[in-house]
């Protein structure tokens, strides 16, 4: 399975379209906090710990790159070529879903790390109140997890539809549409909803409808490898 | 040495109401270059997606050493294959598309250089996909198919796009595959392009076999017309259609020429005699490859 991750990561870093979107992922990081950092007269201790967890705002990015990278295969016709060299449906399946958790993960990691950068040494001088190190840790790890996260469920349901731009329009659907209708339809599921899920890892604002991060990042992880199966059953009954 | 054999049973598949592929059955053995033909659309591709597991049979089996591609544990080592079609990532350049293989495959990364130089590309390596011609993909996806240094072939009309010079290097290439051990099934819809290659070939129509053999066995199977000349066609025409099963038609082309079917020389050389005609000219022409595969295939495609 390592060597089919291998195999999969060494896919993505061979195109532009991988480090376009990553880089896009990064720079929106970049711009929402730069604007943050701007914007704030008054840097309390509350408002650096939001300012930081916008970082997590990349999960929903890589969430739309794992779409587009697990629907690519079959846009390009390669997919063919990774079902000769490994048959098996689940473990093709599986080695594209953890490679983009990986690739979600080193996105994650590379929008806080920018974040950080530009934004810490910033607030210093603005005279801000910084949180314990333990916030910042936790904000961090929050906001790396949900980007693995998300990139693996986007690259589960772009194995599962096969196009990229539904699997595009899945994601905004679901972000921008249905999340919000249903947590105002039924207020007791939004903590459910990905935005909900995803609100809970980075730790954005303090909302305490939210569940706790780890508990949300388990529930992801279950939505993603629900819609990893379905998908590799998908495959393994249709023609390629 | 380990040999791979290719074997397809009672194969068919539906689309729909549309049968492509109905009850076909052959096998591919080691050391043997075996041709698969037919017009496009005739069921080619789909047998062997089937063969290849990225089609699933609507009933039949398709097997590799005995089991379904699906179920191989290192099939690249076993069977290697071009496909028709789009398959390349057009940013990613050809090195990189054989280096993400060659990892998925476990095999080492001087392996992919070793590819490039036997198709010919290893100047291209460096260029994207999308700056190769047509003959470049192929040769790319050869490289793709060589990489486990597979035991069997199974190549799906790898000759398209191909320049002569391509077709001549394919030829030898595969012979040589052939010479080395390996089972080779090649599919085209051009009969030249492989005729020299061939130890056997299997013409499909419409998703059934239609015609199996040497290509001197079919050339055999569907004789060319008796050719005779002479200056009293129309009494000869008569006397020659008199007998069951021959027919004497006027060639276009040539004054006093006749094409005879269903009679031998011999036979139409006898009947000239008896009936008075004056021959000038009697022959038969050597039968073409290309009118005995479209009599093979027309046959079958008129008869629906």
């Amino acid at each position: 399975m390592t060597r089919l991750v291998g195999a999969e990561l060494l896919k993505l870093r061979t195109t532009q379209t991988f480090w376009g979107m990553a880089a896009a992922a990064i720079g929106l990081v970049l711009l929402i906090v730069v604007l943050s950092v701007a914007l704030d007269a008054d840097p309390t201790e509350e408002n650096v710990r939001t300012i930081m967890a916008t970082a997590g705002f990349s999960g929903v990015l890589t969430l739309v790159l794992g779409g587009v990278v697990g629907a690519g295969d079959y846009r390009h016709g390669t997919i063919a070529w990774t079902l000769l060299i490994t048959p098996n449906r689940l473990r093709a399946t599986a080695g594209q879903f953890l490679a983009g958790g990986v690739a979600g993960l080193a996105i994650g990691v590379a929008a806080y790390a920018v974040a950080a950068v530009i934004a810490l040494p910033w607030l210093a001088a603005k005279d801000a109140s910084f949180p314990p190190a333990g916030d910042l840790l936790e904000v961090f790890l929050g906001s790396v997890l949900y980007a693995g996260l998300a990139a693996m469920l986007g690259a589960a349901l772009g194995a599962l539809l096969r196009n990229q731009v539904a699997a595009i329009v899945v994601v905004l659907v679901q972000i921008f549409v249905v999340d919000p209708s249903l947590a105002g339809l039924v207020p007791d599921i939004a903590p459910f909803t990905l935005t909900g899920l995803g609100a809970a890892m980075s730790g954005v604002g303090s909302d305490n409808d939210l569940l706790p991060a780890g508990a949300a990042a388990l529930v992801w992880a279950g939505y993603a490898v629900l819609v990893a199966v379905l998908a590799a059953l998908h495959t393994a009954r249709r023609d390629i | 040495m380990v040999t791979s054999v290719l074997e397809v049973r009672d194969l068919t598949k539906r689309f729909g109401t549309n049968v492509a592929v109905d009850g076909l059955t052959f096998t591919a053995r080691p050391g043997k270059v075996l041709g698969f033909l037919g017009p496009n659309g005739a069921g080619k591709t789909t047998t062997l997606r089937m063969l290849l597991g990225l089609t699933l049979p609507t009933s039949g089996t398709a097997t590799v050493n005995g089991r379904p591609y699906r179920e191989l544990h290192d099939p690249v080592e076993q069977v290697g294959a071009v496909l028709e079609g789009p398959q390349f990532h057009p940013g990613r350049t050809g090195r990189n598309h054989l280096r993400v293989l060659a990892a998925a495959a476990g095999l080492p990364r001087s392996r992919v250089d070793e590819v490039l130089r036997l198709v010919e590309l290893n100047g291209a390596g460096h260029k994207r996909v999308k700056g190769y011609s047509l003959g470049m993909r192929q040769r790319l996806s050869l490289a793709s198919a060589l990489l486990g240094d597979p035991r069997a072939l199974v190549l799906d009309e790898p000759a398209n796009g191909l320049d002569p010079q391509g077709i001549r290097w394919l030829r030898d290439f595969l012979r040589a595959q052939g010479a080395d051990g390996r089972a080779v099934l090649v599919s085209s819809h051009v009969l030249a392009e492989i005729s020299q290659t061939v130890d056997e070939v299997l013409v499909i129509s419409r998703g059934r076999l239609v015609a199996q053999g040497s290509l001197d066995e079919l050339t055999r199977g569907v004789e060319a017309p008796v050719w005779v000349r002479s200056p009293d066609a129309e009494r000869l025409r008569t006397a020659l259609s008199a007998s069951e099963g021959v027919t004497a038609e006027p060639v276009q082309t040539g004054e006093g020429w006749l094409a005879v079917r269903g009679a031998s020389l011999e036979e139409v050389g006898t009947t000239a005699a008896e009936s008075g005609a004056v021959v000038y000219e009697l022959y038969r022409p050597a039968q073409s490859l290309e009118a005995v595969f479209l009599e093979l295939t027309g046959a079958t495609e008129a008869g629906r």
